[in-house]
């Protein structure tokens, strides 16, 4: 998107949304649009960093308050939990509170960074075609462009983790798990917000039977889709 | 690389000095930070999600990132405070959407603790007199742009979002956002050029 520049008008008409950016509660196609147009427009790019340091300004106002006792010791322990088990344990304790709040262990999985922990098991981070055998993870996408990322950790039972950012929908959507053969298995229904959502749900099929993910809206509608390497 | 000792409480060391160890596993460094972040990240995240157990598992989870992508941390693009306030914010938002935990009234909760002029010291260095101005023009907006603005920022609300919970059109959500993020901009950013 191309000739904003110096175009007073359409820099105006694009404020708006420019705040919502910088306040990181713009979604999908919009935020595409605009920071398409941040990029050829010195003046609005300006403006999104003087709004984004406000939006910076309004998080440092938050005054510090103390944790319970045995913060550290508590968070040194799940530094010190083999990967799985520290994501495994964090799924089921929140499974337990709220039915279904996977995304941080989600996400951790589906980069598949190593440890580096507090309590030194060392090592650095590994960046995300590291994932460790028995994953495949493939780029989710929608009308060409990329969204997120899809990933089948193989193990019994299977799990895919899915990261969504731009997805131009809000809301529930199906996600199904397309099989060798063409059966479609539904893995879950979630939530989108915002165009954005991270979850893990468990498979009924084997990893390696996997051919291609998708998300789909309650009307049918394939809003993004991911293949998987045969 | 000769690596020293490092007292956790010791402040002189900067936070950038700080990730660039935790990045390499340096315990001690790993401890410092949390040590010096814990009191900031639980404390936002408790304003956010307003439960004790839920406001730790959103701080743990924020340190377990920030130790783990310490090495993709580029100073370039902000601080570490801010980079590690936005993690949390976003696991804290993340985390009462999925309890579905709309804020009833951020003006009275929220609002009241944003205007506490508690400061950490580092604040005071970096940009109290902001932190200060902020908080005046924050106070000084209209109540309907405040809710507005505080719902976004910290609650990470859409203006469709807020246009329903406020139960006005979204227009009008977004002039409300816009209007008041404005002011906030003129009292933060451009007070702040010579």
């Amino acid at each position: 998107m191309s000739g904003y520049v110096d175009d007073p008008g359409v820099c105006e008409s694009m404020q708006e949304e420019l705040t919502e950016l910088a306040l990181a509660t713009l979604s999908g196609r919009s935020r595409s649009e605009v920071l398409d147009h941040v990029k050829s427009c010195p003046r609005c790019s300006t403006t999104l960093e003087q709004l984004a340091d406000v939006t910076d300004t309004l998080l440092l106002l938050s005054p510090e308050v103390e944790p319970p006792l045995g913060f550290e010791s508590r968070l040194a322990a799940k530094l010190k939990e083999p990967r799985g088990e520290a994501e495994r344990v964090t799924r089921l304790r929140r499974l337990r509170r709220t039915s279904l709040l996977l995304a941080a262990a989600a996400v951790l999985a589906l980069l598949g960074f190593g440890l580096t922990s507090l309590v030194g098991s060392g090592g650095g981070n590994s960046p995300v075609q590291s994932a460790s055998a028995g994953h495949a993870t493939a780029n989710l996408t929608s009308d060409g462009h990329v969204v997120g990322q899809a990933t089948i950790s193989g193990g019994q039972p299977a799990w895919m983790y899915m990261t969504v950012n731009g997805v131009d929908w809000s809301g529930t959507v199906k996600c199904q798990a397309t099989l060798a053969g063409g059966k479609v298995e539904t893995v879950g229904v979630f939530n989108l917000s915002n165009g954005s959502g991270d979850w893990g749900a468990p498979l009924t099929s084997p990893a390696g039977d996997v051919r291609s993910a998708r998300l789909v809206s309650p009307n049918g509608t394939v809003l993004a889709s991911a293949r998987f390497p045969a | 690389m000769v690596r020293r000792r490092r007292d956790p409480r010791d402040d002189s060391v900067s936070d950038e000095v700080l990730l660039a160890g935790i990045a390499v596993g340096d315990e001690q460094a790993g401890l410092a930070f949390v040590r010096r972040y814990q009191g900031r990240l639980y404390g936002l995240a408790l304003r956010i999600v307003g439960d004790a157990a839920l406001a730790e598992d959103v701080a743990q989870e924020a340190f377990i990132r920030i130790i783990r992508h310490a090495e993709v941390f580029d100073e370039r693009r902000g601080s570490v405070t801010t980079w590690a306030l936005t993690i949390t914010r976003n696991l804290a938002i993340d985390a009462i959407r999925v309890r579905r935990s709309i804020p009833t009234d951020p003006d009275d909760r929220l609002f009241l603790e944003l205007m506490s002029t508690e400061r950490l010291p580092e604040d005071v260095a970096d940009r109290g007199d902001a932190l200060d101005r902020a908080r005046t023009a924050l106070a000084g907006l209209p109540v309907e742009q405040r809710r507005a603005v505080v719902l976004a920022a910290m609650y990470g609300r859409s203006a469709t979002e807020i246009a329903e919970s406020e139960q006005i059109p979204v227009g009008t959500a977004k002039g409300r956002i816009r209007m008041g993020m404005a002011k906030l901009r003129d009292a933060v950013v451009i007070e702040e050029s010579p």
